[in-house]
C-alpha cells in the first residue's frame, strides 16, 4: 500500500460548485506505463488529467506526482510542471511564435538552456515529429495535424518525465489523426510515462498497458486493452463501447 | 448669406491656422504618450489579484468615464491653483487630456489582454512559466497586436477632444478659428477652415488605423524578443 | 472660510438644479431624436442603394472627423448667416441630435451586417416583404449586437452635452463655471459638477457592461 507510482491518486474528490466531477478516484500510474482514459463526454476525463499538473485543484484526497504531494506548501508547482508535458485538444500553440520558437520558448526561459543549444534540440525534435521543413512556419500556416505535432515537440523539448494528452486527435480531420498517433506511439515506445485521454482504440491496443473507463466522475472499470475492449465488465462500458465502435 | 465667403481672409490668417495646427498636433502627441503611460499603469493595477491596487484603478476609470472631459478640464484648471499649482493653461490641458484618455487606454489594454484565449495561459502554465514569464512571453506580445487599432481610434478621439482646450485659451487650432470669427466677424471662414484641418488629421489617423489593421491581419507578428 | 464657501454653494442649489435639468432635457431630447434618426440612417446605409449609402457614409465621416465643439460653432454661428435664425438651445439640440444620429447609424449598420445572410434568405424564401424582413427577422437579431454600444453611446451623448455650455447654454457644466467665479474653490465646485454627471451616467455604464457580458455569454454558448 505504500508503493508509490509516478502518478498516484488516493481518494481524490473534486467539485465544480455542487457538481461532484471527480468521485473518490484512486489510481496509480507506474513509471514508463501508458494509461488510456476513456468515457462519455462530461465524465471528468479532462478534469482528471488537468489535476495532475495543477491546472485544476483538488478538494480532498491525495495526489502525488513524481514523489511530490500536490497542494503541499513544500511542493514547487512551477518546478513540477516542467517535468510534465501537457498536450491540449486545441493545440494552444503560441500564434505569434514560429514552430521552432514554440518549441524553444520554455526551454530557454524556464529551463535556462542556452539559446543555441535549445534551438539545436528544437530542430531535432521537429525533425523527429516529421516537421523538419516547417521550422520557421507560424501556427496559422500549419494544418491541425502539423500543429498538434509541434505541440508534442514543444512538450518533449522540456525533457519531461510524464506526458499528458487530452483528446489530442479529436479536433483533427480523420486523415491527420494517424500522423499524430504515430508520433505518440514513438514517444510511448521510448519509455515515457503517459496518460492519454482518447477514444482511439488502435492506439490503446498498440501501446497502452491499461485502459481506464470513467463515468460520472468515477473510475468504473480498469484493465488491459484486451480485457476492456473484448470483455467489458459493466453495462455502462458495454454501452459506451457499442457507441464508439459504431462510428 | 455665404456669398461673400472670403478666401482672402483665410489665406491672410493661414500662418495663424498653421501655428494652431502644429500646436494641436504636438500637444496631442504629448498627451497621447501621457495617456499610454497612465493607461499602462492603470491596467497593471487593474490586473492585480489583491484589491489594494485594483479598487482604486477601477474607481478612477469609472469616475473618468462617467464625467465629461470639459468638467474634468475645469476641475484641474480652477482646482490646481487651489492646491498651489499655478501651471500654464497648455500644461493643464495636456494633463487633462492624458488623465482622461489614460482611463480609456487602460480599458483598451485590459480588453486586449482578456481577448487572449484561456488556452494560451494554460499552455504557459503547463510548461512551468511563472506569471511574469507568461505575461511577457505569451500574453502581452499577442495583446499588443490586438490593441493597436483601438488605440489609434482613441488617438482620433484625443485629437478631437483637444479642441476643448480652446475654452481655457490654449492657442491651438480651434482657438485660431475663434480668433478669426471674433476679430473679423467671419465665423464661417474660421470654423470651416479648422474643420477642414481636423478632417485632414482624422483621415491621416484613420488611414493609419486601416493600414495597421491590414498589416496585423495579413502578416504574422514577428517575435518581439 | 470653507464653511462660508459651502454655505454659498448651498445657496446656489436652485441654479445647480436648473443646470442639471438643462443637461437632462438636452440629452433626453437629442437622445430620442438621435436614436430615431440613427436607426433610419443605419437601415438606409445597409440598404441596396449605393449612392445613399455612400452619402450617409461621407456625412458620418465628416461628423466623426471633427470636434463636437467645432460642430456646435458651425451650427450656431453659420446657420444664421444662411438665414436660419436659431437660439442656443435649438442649436444645441441640432448639434447633439446630429452627433448621436451619426454614431448610432454606424452602430445599427454594424448590427444589421452581423446578421447572417442565411437569415435574410430564409425570410425571402418565406415571402416576407422588405419591411417585414427588417422588422421581423433582421432588426431583432441585430439588436443583440446593437444594444451594448447603443447604451454606451448615450453616455457619450450626455457627456458631450457639456460642450454646449460653450455657446452659453446654462447646463450643469456652465453652472459650475458660473459658480466658480463667485466661490473660488474649483476642486469642490467641479467635484460636485462631476458628481451630477456621475449619478446620471454611471448606471448607464453599468447597464452597458451588463449587456455586454450577457452578449459575451451568449456568444460562448454558440462557440461551444
Ligand atoms: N470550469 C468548470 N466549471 C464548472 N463545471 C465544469 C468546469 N469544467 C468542467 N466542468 C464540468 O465538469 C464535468 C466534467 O468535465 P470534463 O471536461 O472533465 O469532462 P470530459 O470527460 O473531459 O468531457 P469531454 O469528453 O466532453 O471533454 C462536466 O460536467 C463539465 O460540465
Ligand atoms: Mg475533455
Amino acid at each position: 500500500m505504500t508503493k508509490t507510482g509516478m502518478i498516484d491518486f488516493r481518494g481524490v474528490n473534486k467539485w465544480f460548485g455542487a457538481l461532484n466531477v471527480l468521485r473518490d478516484i484512486t489510481l496509480s500510474v507506474e513509471p514508463r506505463e501508458v494509461v488510456v482514459v476513456c468515457g462519455p463526454s462530461g465524465s471528468g476525463k479532462s478534469t482528471l488529467i488537468r489535476c495532475i499538473n495543477g491546472l485544476e485543484t483538488i478538494r480532498d484526497g491525495d495526489l502525488v506526482v513524481d514523489g511530490q504531494r500536490l497542494g503541499d506548501p513544500a511542493t514547487n508547482m512551477t518546478r513540477l510542471r516542467t517535468e510534465i508535458g501537457f498536450v491540449f485538444q486545441s493545440f494552444n500553440l503560441y500564434p505569434h511564435k514560429t514552430a521552432l520558437e514554440n518549441v524553444t520558448l520554455a526551454p530557454i526561459h524556464v529551463r535556462k538552456i542556452p539559446r543555441a543549444e535549445a534551438e539545436q534540440a528544437g530542430r531535432e525534435l521537429l525533425a523527429k515529429v516529421g516537421l523538419a521543413d516547417k521550422v520557421d512556419a507560424y501556427p496559422a500556416q500549419l494544418s491541425g495535424g502539423q500543429q498538434q505535432r509541434v505541440a508534442i515537440a514543444r512538450c518533449l523539448g522540456m525533457r519531461p518525465k510524464i506526458m499528458l494528452f487530452d483528446e489530442p486527435t479529436s479536433a483533427l480531420d480523420p486523415e491527420m489523426i494517424s500522423e499524430v498517433l504515430d508520433v505518440m506511439v514513438a514517444v510511448a515506445e521510448e519509455g515515457m510515462t503517459m496518460m492519454v485521454v482518447t477514444h482511439e482504440m488502435g492506439f490503446a491496443r498498440k501501446v497502452a498497458q491499461r485502459v481506464v473507463f470513467m463515468d460520472a466522475g468515477a473510475i468504473v472499470e480498469s484493465g488491459t486493452p484486451d480485457e476492456f475492449f473484448s470483455h467489458p465488465k459493466t453495462d455502462r462500458s458495454r454501452a459506451f463501447l457499442s457507441k464508439i465502435l459504431r462510428h | 448669406m455665404l456669398e461673400n465667403f472670403s478666401f482672402r481672409t483665410i489665406v491672410e490668417y493661414l500662418p495663424l491656422f498653421g501655428q494652431g495646427l502644429v500646436t494641436t498636433v504636438w500637444l496631442s502627441l504629448i498627451s497621447f504618450a501621457g495617456a499610454l503611460a497612465v493607461g499602462i499603469v492603470l491596467s497593471a493595477m487593474n490586473l492585480q489579484r489583491g484589491w489594494l491596487f485594483r479598487v482604486p484603478a477601477k474607481a478612477y476609470i469609472d469616475a473618468v468615464r462617467a464625467t465629461p472631459l470639459l468638467a474634468q478640464l475645469y476641475f484641474l484648471y480652477f482646482g490646481l491653483p487651489r492646491l498651489g499649482f499655478v501651471l500654464p493653461e497648455l500644461v493643464v490641458g495636456i494633463l487633462a487630456l492624458s488623465l482622461n484618455s489614460g482611463a480609456y487606454v487602460a480599458e483598451i489594454i485590459r480588453a486586449g489582454i482578456l481577448s487572449i484565449p484561456r488556452g494560451q495561459v494554460e499552455a504557459g502554465v503547463a510548461s512551468g512559466m511563472t506569471y511574469v514569464q507568461r505575461m511577457r512571453l505569451v500574453i502581452l506580445p499577442q495583446a499588443f497586436k490586438v490593441t493597436i487599432p483601438p488605440l489609434l481610434g482613441q488617438a482620433i478621439v484625443l485629437v478631437k477632444d483637444s479642441a476643448l482646450l480652446s475654452l481655457i485659451s490654449v492657442a491651438e487650432l480651434t482657438r485660431a478659428g475663434q480668433l478669426l470669427a471674433s476679430d473679423r466677424f467671419m465665423p464661417a471662414e474660421g470654423f470651416i477652415t479648422i474643420a477642414a484641418f481636423y478632417l485632414l488629421l482624422y483621415y491621416c489617423l484613420k488611414g493609419l488605423a486601416a493600414l495597421s489593421g491590414r498589416w496585423l491581419g495579413l502578416q504574422p507578428a514577428r517575435s518581439s524578443t | 472660510m470653507i464653511w462660508q464657501q459651502v454655505q454659498s454653494l448651498a445657496g446656489s442649489y436652485p441654479l445647480a438644479l436648473r443646470g442639471l435639468g438643462m443637461t437632462v432635457v438636452l440629452s433626453l431630447i437629442s437622445l430620442v431624436l438621435g436614436t430615431l434618426l440613427g436607426f433610419g440612417l443605419g437601415i438606409l446605409r445597409t440598404g441596396g442603394n449605393r449612392l445613399i449609402s455612400a452619402a450617409i457614409g461621407a456625412w458620418v465621416d465628416l461628423i466623426r472627423g471633427t470636434p463636437f465643439l467645432v460642430q456646435i460653432f458651425l451650427i450656431f454661428f453659420i446657420l444664421p448667416e444662411l438665414g436660419i435664425e436659431l437660439d442656443a438651445f435649438t442649436a444645441g439640440i441640432i448639434a447633439l441630435t446630429n452627433l448621436a444620429a451619426c454614431f448610432i447609424c454606424e452602430i445599427v449598420a454594424a448590427g444589421i451586417r452581423s446578421v447572417p445572410t442565411g437569415q435574410v434568405e430564409a425570410a425571402l424564401a418565406s415571402g416576407l416583404s422588405r419591411s417585414q424582413r427588417m422588422r421581423q427577422v433582421v432588426l431583432p437579431q441585430a439588436m443583440r449586437i446593437v444594444l451594448p454600444p447603443l447604451v454606451g453611446q448615450y453616455v457619450l451623448l450626455i457627456k458631450d452635452s457639456s460642450v454646449v455650455s460653450a455657446i452659453g447654454l446654462t447646463d450643469l457644466t456652465r453652472v459650475g463655471w458660473l459658480v466658480v467665479q463667485r466661490v473660488p474653490n474649483g476642486l469642490l465646485v467641479f467635484f460636485l459638477v462631476g458628481l451630477g454627471y456621475f449619478i446620471v451616467c454611471y448606471p448607464l455604464i453599468m447597464l452597458a457592461r451588463r449587456l455586454e457580458q450577457r452578449m459575451g455569454a451568449a456568444h460562448g454558448e454558440v462557440q461551444l
